[in-house]
This record gives structure tokens, sequence and C-alpha cells, in this order.
């Protein structure tokens, strides 16, 4: 502790003359010599009490408490101390209870301690022997609680001024009258709490907001954290006004909140007000909220320039909108209206016109501040009143009207990405969307999608993927031709060339898994009645044609696959729609118009697979004149094969699937197959390379002979030498390799085909030509070193001869065996 | 030593906003239960007297603020409790989960004298609404890590175990404040010279 002459002395003077708090270390050893000094006079008040010697024990309080006197600590440090101080005095408080619950007359203590010599110790002693009185008397209640709030206006220091007045606070908690009518009138009612209450409160403000304006300007910064931390005890007021339990609805609206919310506006402190403000929505009641929305939010508007109402608007609609969950649907309240008389309105109705009128009023209000607002509001309208979709669409009206402004003011005609307005508008965006979980609803709200157009294009792409994975996770059909056009509309970024895209160089694999999403969110229009189907392919290919051949190579497969699924369903319902063979054939046409449009985008290898796939559906449907569009399509795809295709690769791959699909197709009589069966074999044999000659000219073998498996009646177009003639070439054509392996290697697959094909019933096919393959390739692999390659075709063979071997020892009475074949 | 016959005990209540730590103390000090929700700004005490093992205690009963923001100037308040009692809401998982860093946070600001026997007391609150998701093994198995801490599940709406959890609670902190008592709470020294005379550092030159 500092006697004369300490050296701290010097360092305090100086300090106070400027009115700089020390640094923390200079704090951390005041505060302990503080403490220090608590605990000496703290024992010795405690053994003065046990010894009943009561003077000396209000003098050593008297003496601790001087401590609170000090300016030089900082306001968590006094926080401390008090805490420390305020413990003590509790022994003191539950001394003088005991006396005088004992009924021992101290008398006049209540003028005694006001002889104490300095005004906060004076102060302390009198709120906790005033306490002890109202306890011990409650006639005394209602004047004394007057007496020591009026009597704390005597400490005019910011910071010691708050602190007092929070112990007052704090020792009266439990004796504030809290009841309507008193048995006696001096003991006061809930009003005169409540004026008790207020009084203290705008006191206190007063102290906390005068701190703002003492001091260097310099010391602005540290000032406002000072008070920043000041404020709970400011705010404990309105705790206490919380706490009153017989404080109504009615008496809340007519005596506390106008006092409450007069002193917040008046005190035009920008720190106060927004902390005020917040802890007025925390420390009340839902119910109180409700029925008083309008001051409030009318006191809003009222607030200082610099007060974040954004913040307070935003904390009441979730407090509010979180309640109204609770209590699950449609809040309707009672408001005065201008001319007194009361009105039911929706809870919404309230926020929206005072949220436009605040931001009307506030024109520095920042853009994104404006957004977020518009988002509160939002979430109150969904969580509120779930079945006023009316509502949404109203705040999305506003905040396309919000984000036309800021258009104008920025001279551009998106948002950029990553600005605050950005980011907000991105939620306002998503909110929607992850709380239907249905993109059915969001095409009803007729703002939305004009309010993705808002966005830059990055922005407009991630909203797109997201709302096409919300239908693809929830698995939901889109089901009118209307659907599927406001559907598309609000995925327009993808669905077609945009003004601002980056060029479309960049990204190419982005772009790619994009039009993938999209082509899977296709597959999802789809309605249970076949006519609308019909309606909901063409709606969305006519869309989706703008795309261009970036995009229809994507999103038009999908389209042609419902189109061909849906021929199903009408061969399904031919003994209901006497219409389906018609129907069908204007499927085809769609279909086969669909498919030209990606030949025009010059594109080959789909559309010619689309063409087959076409061909494979129309034979199998067998609708009237089939037979002419199965080889319109089938032959198309060979047009492509001749036009269109070069590499050679792809050119085995596609005549092996027109092989096959002919293969499979059974509606060609004579007319329309042989020029196809023709076509074919002369284009297998014109093939570059030798190996791909040989195994396309052999697949060829299955152009002039079809099975009978699988129930198939034999095939009136079988012509066994045709087929026999395709194989003999093929193992010509093989034999003209230079490779040895490679020529082994067509050989052991010719093998099969020739096993295969005499199996499916071929007899010219004779088991001594067969035994000659197997002697050709016995040779050849006999002349190969071993090589893993070697091993493979070795393995290969050995298995073909295995599957022989079987069918001699056990032959299959369905089809030919291998009579006269001997394999050693 | 002191030989007052009444006893006063600092218990504090911590735990995440809207768990019920208000609610907890006011169905055991006013017999009082609201569905209303006030949240809690700073710090605040209300007492009661109990009788423990014929002895007449206060229990000076320190409610506090959940959210941290609501405690701008610190937890002074803590120092010189005799019990901490840490409540979570037994159908939030989130908030047994916070149950650890409310008793390190405690521990680290209170700096009780012996941390490893300072009395804790949990609650798990809200047994009465049916949407319940933790556990009471997992409540339990919780409290026997942490040195077999005192367990209670509560409902402050239908008053469970309320009166016998503070009870325990108590209980606990008395035995707490009857050893704290073995130590000489004599200050470090006594100068006798202390008193008032060269005490002239008060605050500046005005009165107060």
């Amino acid at each position: 502790m500092a006697g004369i002459g300490h050296p701290f002395l010097y360092v305090w003077s100086t300090a106070q003359m400027t009115n700089q708090v020390s640094p923390v270390e200079e704090q951390e050893k005041l505060l302990e010599e503080a403490l220090n000094i608590v605990k000496v006079q703290a024992f010795q008040m405690k053994r003065c009490l046990d010894k009943s010697k009561l003077m000396d024990a209000l003098k050593h309080a008297s003496t601790m408490l001087g401590e609170l006197r000090t300016s030089l600590l900082s306001p968590k440090s006094y926080y401390e101390l008090y805490m420390a101080i305020t413990d003590e005095l509790r022994h003191l408080e539950l001394y003088l209870l005991e006396e005088f619950q004992k009924g021992r007359k101290v008398a006049d203590l209540y003028e005694l301690v006001q002889y104490a010599g300095n005004i906060v110790p004076r102060l302390y002693l009198l709120i906790t022997v005033g306490l002890v009185y109202i306890k011990t008397n409650t006639n005394l209640r209602r004047d004394l609680l007057k007496d020591l709030v009026e009597m704390c206006r005597g400490v005019q220091h910011p910071l010691r001024g708050l602190f007092l007045r929070n112990y007052l606070l704090q020792c009266t908690r439990n004796v504030l009258p809290d009841t309507h009518e008193a048995p006696n009138e001096n003991e006061g009612t809930v009003r005169d709490a409540v004026d008790f209450v207020l009084m203290n409160f705008a006191e206190m403000n007063k102290l906390w907001v005068r701190m703002q304006h003492q001091g260097h300007s310099r010391d602005k910064e540290r000032r406002e954290r000072e008070r920043s931390e000041l404020r709970i005890l400011v705010g404990t007021n309105l705790v206490r006004l919380s706490q009153l339990e017989s404080v109504t609805v009615e008496d809340y609206r007519r005596m506390v909140l106008p006092g409450i919310l007069e002193q917040v506006v008046s005190c035009r402190d920008a720190i106060a007000q927004e902390y005020l403000m917040e802890c007025i929505i925390q420390v009340f009641p839902d119910e109180f909220h409700l029925a008083n929305l309008q001051p409030f939010l009318k006191s809003c508007a009222e607030l200082q320039p610099g007060v974040n109402i954004k913040n307070i608007i935003i904390a009441l609609i979730e407090r509010l909108a979180s309640y109204s969950q609770r209590n699950e649907g449609n809040m309707n309240l009672s408001v005065v209206l201008e001319d007194g008389q009361e009105q039911e309105v929706q809870l919404f109705e309230v926020f929206s016109d005072q949220v436009a009128a605040i931001t009307q009023s506030r024109v520095d209000m920042p853009q994104e501040d404006m957004l977020s607002l518009q988002l509160a509001l939002l979430k109150l309208a969904q969580r509120c009143h779930p079945d006023k979709l009316n509502y949404v669409d109203r705040v999305l009206a506003h905040t396309d009207k919000i984000c036309a402004d800021i258009h104008q003011s920025s001279g551009q005609s998106t948002l950029e990405h990553h600005t605050p307005v950005f980011k907000e508008l991105m939620k306002i965006i998503k909110l929607p969307c992850d709380h239907y979980k249905n993109i059915l609803v969001l095409i009803k709200l007729s703002n939305y999608a004009p309010l993705i157009r808002h966005l830059s294009y990055q922005g407009r792409v991630m909203i797109a993927v997201h709302l096409i994975n919300d239908v693809l996770e929830t698995n939901t059909a889109i089901s009118t031709p209307q659907d599927v056009e406001a559907v598309l509309g609000l995925l327009d970024v993808l669905v077609k060339d945009q003004p601002d895209q980056p060029p479309s160089e960049s990204d190419v694999e982005d772009f790619v898994e994009e039009q993938g999403l999209l082509a899977r969110l296709i597959h999802h229009f789809k309605s249970d009645s076949a006519d609308q189907q019909y309606l909901i392919t063409s709606t969305a290919r006519k869309i989706l044609q703008g795309g261009g051949a970036r995009r229809i190579q994507h999103t038009f497969p999908p389209l042609v696959f419902h189109a061909y699924r849906l021929a199903f369903v009408y061969k399904d319902l031919k003994d209901q729609d006497e219409m389906w063979e018609k129907k069908c054939q204007k499927i085809f046409q769609f279909c086969h118009q669909t498919i030209t449009m990606l030949v025009k985008a010059e594109l080959a290898e789909l559309p010619l697979r689309l063409y087959l796939q076409g061909a494979l559906a129309i034979s199998e449907i067998g609708f009237a004149n089939h037979e002419t569009i199965a080889y319109e399509f089938l032959s198309q795809a060979f047009s492509l094969y001749e036009d269109e295709i070069s590499d050679s690769k792809a050119q085995l791959a596609a005549i092996t699937l027109i092989i096959a699909t002919f293969e499979q197709i059974n509606c060609f009589g004579a007319e329309n197959a042989e020029p196809m069966r023709t076509q074919c074999a002369l284009a297998a044999s014109k093939l570059l390379k030798k190996p791909d000659q040989s195994r396309a000219v052999a697949l060829c073998s299955h152009l002039f002979w079809k099975g009978t498996r699988d129930g198939r009646p034999v095939w009136a177009l079988n012509d066994a030498s045709r087929a026999l003639d395709c194989l003999k070439k093929a193992a010509r054509v093989a034999q003209q390799c230079m490779d040895g392996g490679v020529q082994a290697q067509l050989l052991a697959e010719l093998l099969g085909r020739y096993a295969l094909l005499r199996e499916r019933g071929n007899q010219s096919l004779t088991p001594s030509l067969i035994d000659a393959i197997i002697q050709k390739i016995r040779e050849e692999l006999a002349n190969l070193d071993q090589s893993e390659e070697v091993e493979q075709i070795t393995k290969h063979f050995h298995n073909t001869l295995q599957h022989l071997k079987n069918r001699i020892e056990s032959p299959d009475p369905e089809s030919l065996g291998y009579e006269g074949l001997t394999l050693s | 030593m002191s030989s007052r016959k009444k006893l006063l005990l600092k218990v504090i209540i911590l735990g995440d906003s809207g768990v019920g730590k208000t609610s907890l103390m006011n169905q055991f000090v006013n017999k009082k239960f609201s569905n209303q929700y006030k949240a809690t700004i700073g710090a605040d005490f209300l007492t009661k007297e109990v009788i423990v093992d014929d002895r007449i205690v206060t229990m000076q009963i320190w409610d506090t603020a959940g959210q941290e923001r609501f405690q701008s100037l610190g937890v002074a308040f803590y120092r010189g409790a005799d019990c901490c009692v840490l409540v979570f809401d037994v159908t939030a998982p989130n908030t047994f989960k916070s149950l650890e860093s409310w008793r390190d946070e405690f521990l680290i600001q209170a700096s009780p004298r012996d941390p490893d026997n300072f009395p804790f007391v949990i609650l798990g609150n809200k047994v009465d609404l049916d949407n319940r998701a933790v556990s009471v093994k997992r409540g339990q198995q919780w409290c026997q890590s942490k040195n077999d801490i005192p367990y209670f599940e509560t409902s402050a709406k239908e008053a469970v175990n309320v009166e016998l959890a503070f009870q325990t609670i108590a209980r606990n902190a008395l035995a707490q404040e009857t050893e704290a008592e073995l130590y000489n709470e004599f200050p470090d020294q006594i100068k006798l010279n202390a008193n008032d005379n060269g005490r002239n550092r008060d605050g500046d030159n005005c009165a107060c």
C-alpha cells in the first residue's frame, strides 16, 4: 500500500493529470495492493463482528470500501476489486440481519453510517444497512428504495457511480415490491419497483454515456472498449425489470417499455442504443415483444445514424421466428393503428412494413445490410407463415429491387463474386431452396428466377448446380410442360450461352460436369401420363436446342431415351389407346429430328448409336409401317458410318454395333435386309487394317445366320453358305497378317465363331472345317516363342477346345453336335 | 478462526445458453417455473437459507449468462466459490459436450486451492421433455471419469430432483468451506501502521 513518499505516488499523480490508466503490470500491482488491503480490513471487520464491536467493524468496512475510490483501475480490475469487497460486505449484512432479527436495537444505524467521511464508502454502507432495514421492516421499503436511488446521485464519477448503482441493484433484487396491490402503501407496489429501476437505469445510462465525452480524443478507442466492458452493468437494470413477475404485458406496454425506449432514444449515443436495444430483445419474453412490435420498431427508426440497426432487427426477427415456430403456425397480432383502432395483423406484415420504413429512412445503410434484412424477413416468412408463399415472394421482389439499385450505383449488371452483397444475395437465394427442398415450390415464386440473374456467371452456375443436386437427391419428378419450362428457366445459365460467360476453352471439365448434371436432371422430367410425357419431352427439346452443339450432345440423349421408353409405354397401352400406332410414329419422327440435330451439330458417333438404339426399339414395338422406319434409322446410322467416321478404331466399333443391331432386329423382309447386309459386308471388307478386316468380316457371318434361341422362329433369310463365306474370308484375311501372334489370335477367335454358329444350327460349318482351323492354330502356336501374349492365346484356344470336348462327350440335344471331330 | 454461526456458501451455476440455469435456481429458491425464455446477461445471485446437518447455511447462488458476449466484464465472480454447478440440457447433446470446457474454464478462472478435489455437481436438466438425446449412462460415465462428480437428472419445470441436487450442492460446498477454514485466513502480513495514516492515494481531489 502506498504511504507518503511511495514511489507509486509520482506515477499516480502524473497518471492522474493525463487521466491515463496504467499499463497492464501496473494494473495488476495496483489491484493486488488494493486486494491486500481488502483482505486485511475484511479480516478485522469480521473479527470485530465476532466480538460484537459494530462501530469498529463499520470503520474497517469503510476503510475497505475506500479502495473503491480509486481512479487508477481499468473496468475489469475495478470489477474484481468490487467483487472482492462486496463478497465481504455480505458478512456484515448477515451479521446485521441476525442482530435485527434477534430484536437487538441498533439504533440510528442508517443515520450513523452517513457520517462516514467519504461518499463512496458511505453510500455502500448506506445501501447495505438500508437493505437490512427493508428486510426486517417492509414498511420502510418504498421510502428507503426511493431514498437510496436518489442518494446515489452523489457519485457522479462514471466508473464509481456505475458500480455503486450496480451494488444497489444487486442488493435490492429480492426486496423489490412485486405485487399490484400492497397490504399497506408503505410497502410499495410493482409500480414503485419499476420507477425505482427505471430511475437507476436512467442515471446509469447517463454515467455510461458521459464516459464517451470525457478525456482526450486520442483515447477514444480505449474509452469505447471500456464502455463496452461496462455495458453489462447498465443492462442489468433491464434484467431486473424483466424479473418482476407481476409485470403483465399491459404493464410492460404502459410503463416499462416506454420508459426504457425514451431513455434509449434520447441519450443519442450510438453505443448505448445498439446495446440496449439488443438487451431489450434478449431479456424480455417473446410475448412482450409480440405485443409491442410497433413501438419498438418505431424507436429503431429514431436511433442515431451510427447504430447498426440491421443487427437489432435481425435479432428480434430470429427470436420471434423461433418462438412462433415453437408455437407452430401463423402468428396473429393485435396492433393499434394510428386512429387508435386495434387490428389483427400477421407478424410478417408488421416487420415487412417497418423494415421498409427503416431502409428508406436510413440512407447511410450499407447495401449488404439491406440484403441481410431481407434475408431475416425471408426466414420469418418461411418459418412463421409456412402456408403463405406470397410473403416469400414479396421479400424476393423487394430483394430484386434492392439489387437493381445496386446495379444502378455500381454500373454493372451483375453482382461480383465474393463481394458482401453477392454473399448476402447468395444466402437469400439458397434459403428457400434449402427450406422447401422442392424445386416445384421455387418455380411458383415468380420473383425467384429473376433474382438469380443478379448473380455473376459463377454465382448462377453455383445456384444451378445446387438446385439440380436437390432434385436428384429428393428424386423430384417434374411432370408438366409448364414446370419443365420454369425449371429450365431457373437453370438458364446451364441451358444456353450467356453474355458474360468465360471463353469456352476454359474449364472444359467443369462444363462437362455441369452438363452431365443437367442431363441427369432431364431424366426427372417424367409424367405418369403418356401423352403428357410426350409434351414434356418436346417442350424440353424446344428449350434445350438453344444450347448449341456443346450442350445438346449432353442434353439430347436423355430426351431421346425418354422418347424410346415412351414408345414402349404406348405399346403396352395398345388395347386402351387406338391411336397408339400413330403416336409411336410421331415419337420416332421426333427422335429422328432430334438425332438429326445432333448430326447437324457435326457429331457422328453419338447420333449413330442413338439411331441404332432407335432401330432396335422400333423393331421390337412393331407398330404400323415400322419396318420402313427401322430401315430408315439403320440406314441413317450406316450413312454416318460411311460419311463421318474416319478413325479406324471408331470404324471397327461402329460397324460392330451396326452388325449387332441388325442381328437383333427381326422385322426386315428380304427387300430391306439384302441391301443392308451386303453393304455391311462390303464395308467390313474395306476396313483398313487386316486384323480389323478379319474380325469385322467374321462378324458379318451373323448377318446371314441367326439362331433360334429364346423362342425365335427360324429366320427366313438364313443363308448358311454366305455365312460360311464370311468365316472363310475372315480366315483368309487373318492369314495375311504378318504377325504370327496376331494370326493365332484371330484364328482362335474365329474357331469360337465357327463353334457358335454351328451350335446355332448352321450345318455348313462342318466338323472337318473346324478341325482344319484347329490344326492351323496349332501350327501357328508351335511357331511362336513363349510370351505372355502367346500364353493368353493358348489359354483362349484351350478353353474353346475344352468346350468342344464337353459338347462331344455330352451333346446338347437342341443344337448341332460335332460328330466326327476328334480332338487329340 | 471464525466463530460466526451462520455460514455463507457461494455457488456458481454454469452451462450453455438455454439449458435452464435460471429456471433451476428459481425453482430451488422461489419454487416457481415459467416457460417464458429470458436471457440472462451478466451474473446475478439469489440467496436461500438451507439446513445442512443441523447447521443453518446461507447459499448464495450465482446465476450466470451462458453466452460469452454477456460477460463483458469477465468472470471475477467465480472467485471464492465453494461449489460449481454445471448444467446441460438432456435434449441438446452439444450442451453436454460443452461441460468439459465449462469445467476447465472455471478451474482456470477461479483457481481454487485444490483444483482436483474442488466440488462440482452436474445437472442434466429438462428430463420432462420426451426428445431426450443424452442418455443417463452417458451422463453418468462422464461424471465418473471426472473424479466421480455427483450427477442429477433434473426438471426445473416439474421440480424433479431440484431439491435433492441443491442439498448435495450445499453439503459438498460446506465440506469445501470447512476445509478451507482449516487454513489460516489471516492475511499474509498485518502492518500495524497500515490503517488510515498516509492513505491519500485516493482517486482524485474531489471528496468522493
